[in-house]
Order: structure tokens, then C-alpha cells, then sequence
């Protein structure tokens, strides 16, 4: 009998070892203000984000700096962190989600995590076309889905639309990543809605007939592809040519230079754009600082830092792009509400599939 | 009436402990294999149609390749740095240790890095000679390029353990086969070859597991694998259903490994009756032989470790007044701080369920030392999704019992940094595991029969005698398992309480937003922490237990 006790006290004392590692770690990198007295000032905003860009987290402190209420971050995956938040259901921490491509957010409103918002300001800032109709979602910045071309061997005259890229003149020339990405099948998402199923799903087919090589890399790996000779013309957003034009590295800076950008569709349809956007979480706990905060990131000034620092349109139709944007000229949009692209996404992703789109 | 006199006299606190612990790991497994049997939705019929065949094939191809090389690899660098002498062998022992340090994903960005049409090389050719190069040369994205990551990043695990088994198994039979007129490659393959086997698979299986798990090479490279497809159908489809049938077929192919490793293994065990074991005496290489095996381990050692560091560091020289500010030293303090106390769970429980099972006959202890390695061959993402679940309804628990009190309830466990080490306990535990169960079968139980004889109690047997004995199999478990988490993506990215983030997770992102450069910091210093760690694992090693 002794000897069990003995041993009940050793196995104890090595558990509660491992349960004061485990108390420990929670004192030696909790993070700041998270802890009580920030709450009881009420003066926090709980975020989850899938952007994580430096200008982003400048942003954050900017609007601690003029509110003081403090941002507090959990970085993640898009789909991801929604998954994380549908899990947490009513017991989360989360106040605001921001993530990027409206099928995602639309997603988030299907999965009820969101809630409608009141606010003028909100309202005047971003256009109906690029927030829920509900207004349980909002667009903060705007991506395009452009053709980028290689200078030397094609002539902008030669490109008109998406749809053309499918024909049998580009065969083997074009060059656009894999299915799993959300661009492309917000793209897909799209063309189900203007041109109907068949018509996106044979566009689909005839884009990978005329793949110069299997998908693979970003964006960015496309572009150097053309650059390389190993297609003539990749499908990407706008922004990734202006990370290059702007890169520390030399190369990559030439690289920006012997691309040109062509938005598509011009005399038809418009060009595909996507935003990135905000909603208020459904079980959000500071509601008035989630609605605060959001205001704020589509306000003017945080806008145009947001031109400025990952080259995306502003959604504010007040505020400047940057002068790269600019250069690159005005174009026509898609008009159709992004929510769309939310109730198209599995569709595009089986239709895209069935082709062999890898 | 026996069998419960055996119960009795087997149920102790180590078997409790062993039992609690082994349900926690348990849990997320049942909940997929149980998930996995719910009725066919249209998107499984689907994924079956269109994409379980490639998925399956790919997996496959990418498992043979990495496991064959990686073995062959492994073992051929193993025996050569302990049985011959040769230009740098001595830094060589430990610095083809060094890969473990850099994660693959960051290893596939680099290569892609230097590869691409804006890498050194392209560049070089283009501005200097005026060259252009085919692009099909000199692209990596691809089958034959992660095979080369995997196995490139991969292969010290093999290579760790089987150097280890030649020094502290084989020394004398290797003599005595020598006395005995056998050359080296009898030495070699009739003697060596057989009785490493048992270290040789061990080392294999992790290696194969971390392909399995592997997110971040096979995205950027556009490989299908379970891993893709788990996320595919999850998150982009949003069916969690699908996704735990993709994992549930997944885990079959995981049993099969396990499965056909024991096999492999057989069931002859070694373990010597001295600990103290004379070391082999190398045998000195001359002329083109040192030479050609110089070449052969510095080759390896370069592509798997100085010409990715050496990029790295370029990069970095670009990029770090943007980058490395204060906060980035939260990152480092984050990331240390966490796998540091994770791994000192993790070994603290694989010595209580290693000590049990090994001290208990029957198939209840084997089978419970199986286990250990299920939560390592779950997709880390499944894991984080059970274990949020898990400590949502723990915190609902929590805070009824308070409110019973009418007292406030403390701070929510799941917005705690609790959530995330429990998480790397689970998924890594047969690391940590392994190492232990590894230093406990080479000494024996005989000691512990010789102290127990002498009237020790087990608690008195295992802090005096064993826990001394297998040091350095134990400190050794704690530096594999802490390099691993500081490598370690998918569960961090998932469970992160507020405001935490990790090297790993930065440099993820930093490289999924297409900045490798930005990237570089951090991975380096991932590199670095863990580097020293092998360093010191290695200085273990060396001393012998």
C-alpha cells in the first residue's frame, strides 16, 4: 500500500511538472493587452485577419493611436480562420474579420458568422457593388484580374478578352496557376454568372489546352514565366506586377519593366476585380469599436496607404491610387455583385476539376 | 478471477498516467475515423471521381522516392563518417545533422529562389554571358523537384539514428568481421546492412510520416497529395465531411506503414551488457578514396544545407532593416519559449508511458506504445480542429463550475497559449517518444531488474537508475522534438491565442505573399536556434550515455 502512494506522489509530481511548464508558458508570452484590465476599459478590438501586410499592421496602430483602442491580431488562412471561428460559435473572441476575395466573405455570411451593420459612414465610403447586400460585409481594397503580356512578343492589339485566351491562337502561350487558388476560382465564379455554366466550363477546358506548362508557383511565378519565354501571356492580379516594378531586387525590378498589364473585357463585360473586405463578427463582443475600426480602414487616408502599400485600388471612390495605378489607366469593372462569387465557388471548383485543371 | 489479480497488480499511477494520457491522443483520431463512415455527400462522389487517383498515385510516388532515398542516403553518410577517417569528418558528423534545421517549405521557396529566371544562376548566365537557358532545366516546381526537397531536408532523420546505432551497436562485430578477412563492403552488407535494419526503417517511417504531413512543399510546387486535398475539400468546399474521409483513407495509408515498419523491423532485439562501449576505431582514408568520399558527404552537405543557407543570408542583406525591428524579437522569444515548454511536456509524458510499457509484458503496454505515434501521422490541421473543440466544451465546463460558486470565471484556456502546447503534445509525442523508448531498449531492463532485486522501489529505480542511464537519449528526445515545433506551421497558424505569432508562421507568410526576401530573416534565425540545438544534441551524442 505504501508503495502505491509513493508512486501516486512521483507520477503526481511529474505531472504537475508538466503542468507548470504548461502555467508557465502561459505567463512568459501571453500577449499585452489581452489581459484583464484592457478589457474592463473596453478599449480593445479582437481581429482576425488573412492580409499580412506591413502597411496593415501600420494601419492597426495608427487607429490605436487616434481611438486608443487597442488592435489585437490573430493571423491566419482565410478559410481557415473562419473555420476556427465557426468552431468558437458564440464563445468567440473575434470582433472583426477581414479576409481576402469576396467568395470567402460571402462564405462567411452563408455560415451565419456575420452581422449586419448600420453606418453612414460605411455606406458613403464603399459603393453597393462591392459590400454584402445585407451590409453584413465590406470591401477594403480592390484587385484586378489582368492579362499580363511580355512586351517584346505581343502586341497589346492581339489581346480583347478572357474569353479569347481560350482559343486556339493562344495554344501552349498561356500561363495561370492552379485551381486551389481562390483567384481563379472567383474568376471561374464569375464567368458561371455572366456566361453561364457550360460556357465557363468549356472556357475552363480550353484554358488548360492552351496551358504553356502545368500550373505551378504564385502569381508572381507566372510573370516571370512570361518574362522567360515560357508562355506569352499569364493571368494575374494587378498588384503582383507592381510588387515587382518596386522589388529591393534588381532583377525583379526589370522584370516589373518588361511586362505590360492589360485589363481584359473592355468592350464587353469589364475586367474581373475582387476586393478584400471587413465584417463584424456575429458574436462580436465590442461591436462599437468593430464598426469604429472598420469605418476607419475606409476612410480616405487609410485608403490611400493601402494604394500605396500593396498597390490595390481603393474601394473609396475619394480616394487617390497610387501613381503606379494610375499609369496604368482606367478601366471598366465587372458589374455584378461579388456575393456572387460566394454562391458560384464550389460549382467553379468541381466544374474545374471535371477539366483537369490542376 | 486472474485477469483481475492482473489488473490489480498492474494498475499503478505509471499505468494511469500512461492511460490518460494515451485517451487525450486518441481522441482526434477516433473522432475521424468515426467521422469518416458518416454517408457519401455529392462533393465526396466527386472527389472520388475526379481527384482520389492522382491523389493517391502522387502520394505514392513521393513516398517510394523520399523513403528509398532518403535511406539510402541516410545510412551510406551514417556509415561513412563512423567507420572512416577523411577531410572534415569531423565537422561533417554533426553538420549533416544541420538540414533537420531548415523547414522544407522554406528550403522548396529557397531552391525555387535560386532556380527561377530572376535567381542567381539565370541571372548570372543572362547578364554576364548573354546566356538564356531552357526554363525546363531549371524548374523545380514539380514530382522530381519535391522529391529532391523532401529528401534533401529529410534525410538526417535516417541519418541520425542509424549514425547512431553504428556507434553504439556494431563497433565490435564491425571488428570482428574485420579480423575475420571480410572488406568493407562485406562488412558492410552482410553485417552492418541487417542488424542497423531496425534503425534504419525507424528513421524511414518519421521521414515518410513528415512527407505525409508536409503542407507548404507540395502547395507551392502544385503537387496533389491527401494533405491538398484535406484542405481543398474542407476549406475551399467547405465539407468537413469529405475532408474527414480524405483523412480517414489517409490514416489507412498510415497504418500500412506502420504495419509493414514492424514487419520490417522483426523482433530481434540488441542491447549490450556494458553501456560503456568501446568506440570504433576509423580507419584512415588515403587519396582519391578520401577524397571521392569527401566529395560525396560535403556534396550532400551542400545542396542540403550550405547553398539554401547561403542564399538565405543574401537575402537577408537585402531585407532586414525592413524587418528585423523590436518585434521581431517577440517572434523569437514566442517561438523558443513555446517549443521549449512543449518539448518538456512532451518528454516528460513519453517517459511516463515509455517507462510502462516497458517494464509490462502483454499486448495492453505495446499497444499503447503504439499509439503515441497516431497524433504524428494526423494531418496537423485535424488535430487543431479536434483540439479547439475539445477546449471550447473544457471552458464551458469551467465556467459553469464557477458560476455554481458564483465566482467569475478565470481567463477563456482557448484564447490561452495552453491550447497550442497541448496541440504540439498531441501531434508530436513519437518524436520525443521514439528517442526515449530508443535509449530505454539499448540499456536493457536489466538494471532496473538489479535495483529492483536490491529492494527499490520502481519510483526509486527510475530516478536513480534509469532516468541517469538514458540522459541523453532524453535530452536528445527534447532537442528533436523542439526543433520540430520551431519548424512547425499548420497547427501555430491555427491555434495562435491573440498578437502571438512564431519565426515559422512569419516567414510562412512573408513567402505566401511571394516575398521570399522578406522571408529570409526569420527563417534564418529558425535555422539558427535549431542549429545550435543540433550542435548540443550532437556534443550529447558523442559523450555516449
Amino acid at each position: 500500500m505504501k508503495k502505491t502512494w509513493k508512486s501516486i506522489f512521483a507520477a503526481m509530481t511529474l505531472t504537475s511538472l508538466v503542468l507548470a511548464g504548461c502555467g508557465n508558458a502561459s505567463n512568459e508570452v501571453k500577449p499585452e493587452g489581452n489581459s484583464e484590465e484592457g478589457k474592463k476599459e473596453a478599449g480593445v478590438v479582437n481581429l482576425y485577419t488573412s492580409r499580412h501586410y506591413d502597411t496593415d499592421e501600420q494601419l492597426y496602430k495608427q487607429f490605436t493611436e487616434e481611438t486608443g483602442i487597442k488592435v489585437n491580431v490573430i493571423q491566419g488562412e482565410g478559410d481557415e480562420l473562419m473555420e476556427r471561428l465557426d468552431r468558437e460559435g458564440e464563445a468567440t473572441e473575434a470582433d472583426v474579420f477581414i479576409t481576402a476575395d469576396a467568395g470567402n466573405l460571402a462564405r462567411l455570411k452563408d455560415r451565419e458568422l456575420t452581422q449586419a451593420v448600420e453606418s453612414d459612414v460605411l455606406t458613403t465610403n464603399v459603393p453597393d457593388k462591392l459590400r454584402d447586400t445585407d451590409n453584413e460585409w465590406f470591401g477594403l481594397t480592390k484587385r484586378a484580374r489582368v492579362i499580363v503580356y511580355a512586351k517584346d512578343r505581343v502586341d497589346p492589339s492581339e489581346l480583347s478578352t478572357y474569353e479569347a485566351l481560350a482559343e486556339s491562337d493562344w495554344s501552349k502561350r498561356v500561363l495561370i496557376r492552379s485551381s486551389e487558388n481562390i483567384y481563379n476560382q472567383s474568376l471561374v465564379a464569375s464567368f458561371i454568372e455572366l456566361n453561364g455554366e457550360e460556357a465557363a466550363k468549356d472556357w475552363a477546358a480550353g484554358i488548360v489546352e492552351n496551358m504553356a506548362r502545368e500550373p505551378q508557383g504564385g502569381d508572381t511565378d507566372q510573370i516571370k514565366g512570361v518574362v522567360a519565354g515560357e508562355g506569352d501571356v499569364a493571368i494575374t492580379n494587378s498588384y503582383y506586377v507592381g510588387r515587382l516594378i518596386n522589388s529591393t531586387d534588381a532583377e525583379e525590378a526589370k522584370i516589373g519593366e518588361q511586362v505590360g498589364v492589360f485589363f481584359p473585357n473592355q468592350e464587353t463585360n469589364g475586367t474581373h476585380i475582387n476586393i478584400s473586405g471587413a465584417a463584424v463578427v456575429k458574436h462580436a463582443k465590442n461591436v462599437d469599436n468593430a464598426v469604429k475600426f472598420i469605418e476607419f480602414l475606409t476612410e480616405k487616408e487609410a485608403q490611400e496607404a493601402f494604394a500605396e502599400g500593396n498597390n490595390e485600388f481603393p474601394v473609396n471612390p475619394n480616394a487617390e491610387a497610387s501613381e503606379l495605378l494610375k499609369s496604368w489607366g482606367e478601366f471598366k469593372e465587372q458589374d455584378i455583385n461579388l456575393t456572387i462569387l460566394g454562391d458560384n465557388n464550389a460549382r467553379a471548383i468541381q466544374l474545374m476539376n471535371e477539366v483537369s485543371w490542376k | 478471477m486472474r485477469f483481475i489479480q492482473q489488473v490489480k497488480r498492474n494498475t499503478n499511477a505509471w499505468s494511469m498516467l500512461s492511460f490518460l494520457f494515451i485517451t487525450i491522443i486518441l481522441l482526434p483520431n477516433v473522432l475521424i475515423a468515426i467521422n469518416s463512415i458518416s454517408p457519401s455527400s455529392e462533393n465526396w462522389l466527386h472527389i472520388k471521381e475526379y481527384l482520389l487517383t492522382d491523389i493517391v498515385i502522387n502520394t505514392s510516388i513521393l513516398l517510394l522516392f523520399t523513403g528509398f532515398l532518403t535511406m539510402v542516403i541516410g545510412t551510406s553518410l551514417a556509415w561513412l563518417v563512423t567507420v572512416y577517417s577523411f577531410p572534415l569528418r569531423n565537422f561533417l558528423k554533426w553538420g549533416l545533422i544541420l538540414p533537420l534545421a531548415i523547414p522544407p517549405f522554406i528550403g522548396a521557396y529557397t531552391y525555387n529562389g535560386i532556380l527561377n529566371y530572376t535567381g542567381i544562376i539565370q541571372s548570372t548566365l543572362r547578364n554576364q554571358f548573354d546566356i538564356q537557358v531552357n526554363q525546363k532545366y531549371f524548374n523545380i516546381m514539380n514530382m522530381e523537384g519535391a522529391i529532391f526537397i523532401f529528401t534533401m531536408f529529410l534525410f538526417p532523420y535516417v541519418f541520425v539514428v542509424t549514425k547512431s546505432f553504428f556507434e553504439n551497436q556494431s563497433s565490435s562485430l564491425i571488428e570482428n568481421a574485420r579480423l575475420l578477412g571480410s572488406n568493407s563492403f562485406g562488412v558492410f552488407f552482410r553485417v552492418v546492412l541487417p542488424i542497423s535494419r531496425t534503425a534504419i526503417i525507424g528513421g524511414g517511417t518519421i521521414v515518410l510520416l513528415e512527407v505525409i504531413n508536409d503542407y507548404g512543399v507540395v502547395k507551392l510546387f502544385g503537387v496533389q497529395t491527401f494533405i491538398t486535398a484535406i484542405f481543398q475539400t474542407w476549406f475551399s468546399m467547405g465539407d468537413l465531411d469529405s475532408a474527414f474521409k480524405i483523412a480517414g483513407t489517409l490514416m489507412i495509408v498510415v497504418i500500412f506503414i506502420l504495419v509493414v515498419e514492424q514487419a520490417l523491423r522483426g523482433r530481434k532485439k540488441f542491447s549490450h551488457s556494458t553501456t560503456k562501449l568501446k568506440p570504433i576505431q576509423p580507419k584512415k582514408l588515403t587519396g582519391w578514396k578520401a577524397w571521392g568520399v569527401f566529395a560525396y558527404c560535403f556534396g550532400i552537405f551542400s545542396f542540403a544545407f550550405l547553398i539554401p543557407f547561403t542564399q538565405l543570408v543574401f537575402w537577408m542583406t537585402q531585407t532586414y532593416e525592413k524587418i528585423v525591428t523590436v518585434e521581431f524579437f517577440t517572434l523569437v522569444k514566442n517561438s523558443f519559449f513555446s517549443a521549449a515548454i512543449a518539448a518538456a511536456c512532451i518528454v516528460t509524458v513519453a517517459l511516463i508511458i515509455a517507462n510502462y510499457s516497458r517494464l509490462h509484458t502483454g499486448i495492453v503496454p505495446k499497444f499503447l506504445s503504439k499509439i503515441t505515434i497516431l497524433g504524428y501521422s494526423i494531418p496537423g490541421a485535424v488535430i487543431a480542429i479536434g483540439v479547439i473543440t475539445v477546449f471550447i466544451a473544457l471552458d464551458g465546463f469551467i465556467a459553469n463550475m464557477f458560476t455554481s460558486f458564483n465566482a467569475d470565471a478565470p481567463t477563456a484556456l482557448r484564447t490561452s497559449i495552453i491550447m497550442l502546447i497541448s496541440a504540439y503534445v498531441i501531434r508530436f509525442l513519437a518524436v520525443g517518444y521514439n528517442s526515449i523508448d530508443a535509449g530505454f531498449s539499448r540499456v536493457g531492463n536489466k538494471y532496473t531488474e538489479a535495483s529492483r532485486l536490491l529492494g527499490s522501489s520502481i519510483n526509486r529505480s527510475f530516478f536513480r537508475v534509469d532516468v541517469p542511464m538514458i540522459k541523453g537519449a532524453i535530452v536528445g528526445g527534447f532537442i528533436l522534438v523542439f526543433v520540430d515545433i520551431l519548424k512547425e506551421l499548420p497547427l501555430t497558424m491555427l491555434l495562435q491565442p491573440f498578437n502571438f505569432q512564431t519565426l515559422a508562421t512569419r516567414a510562412f507568410r512573408y513567402a505566401n505573399d511571394e516575398m521570399v526576401n522578406e522571408a529570409a530573416s526569420a527563417s534564418l534565425l529558425i535555422i539558427l536556434i535549431s542549429g545550435i540545438s543540433i550542435f548540443i544534441f550532437h556534443k550529447i551524442l558523442d559523450k555516449g550515455e
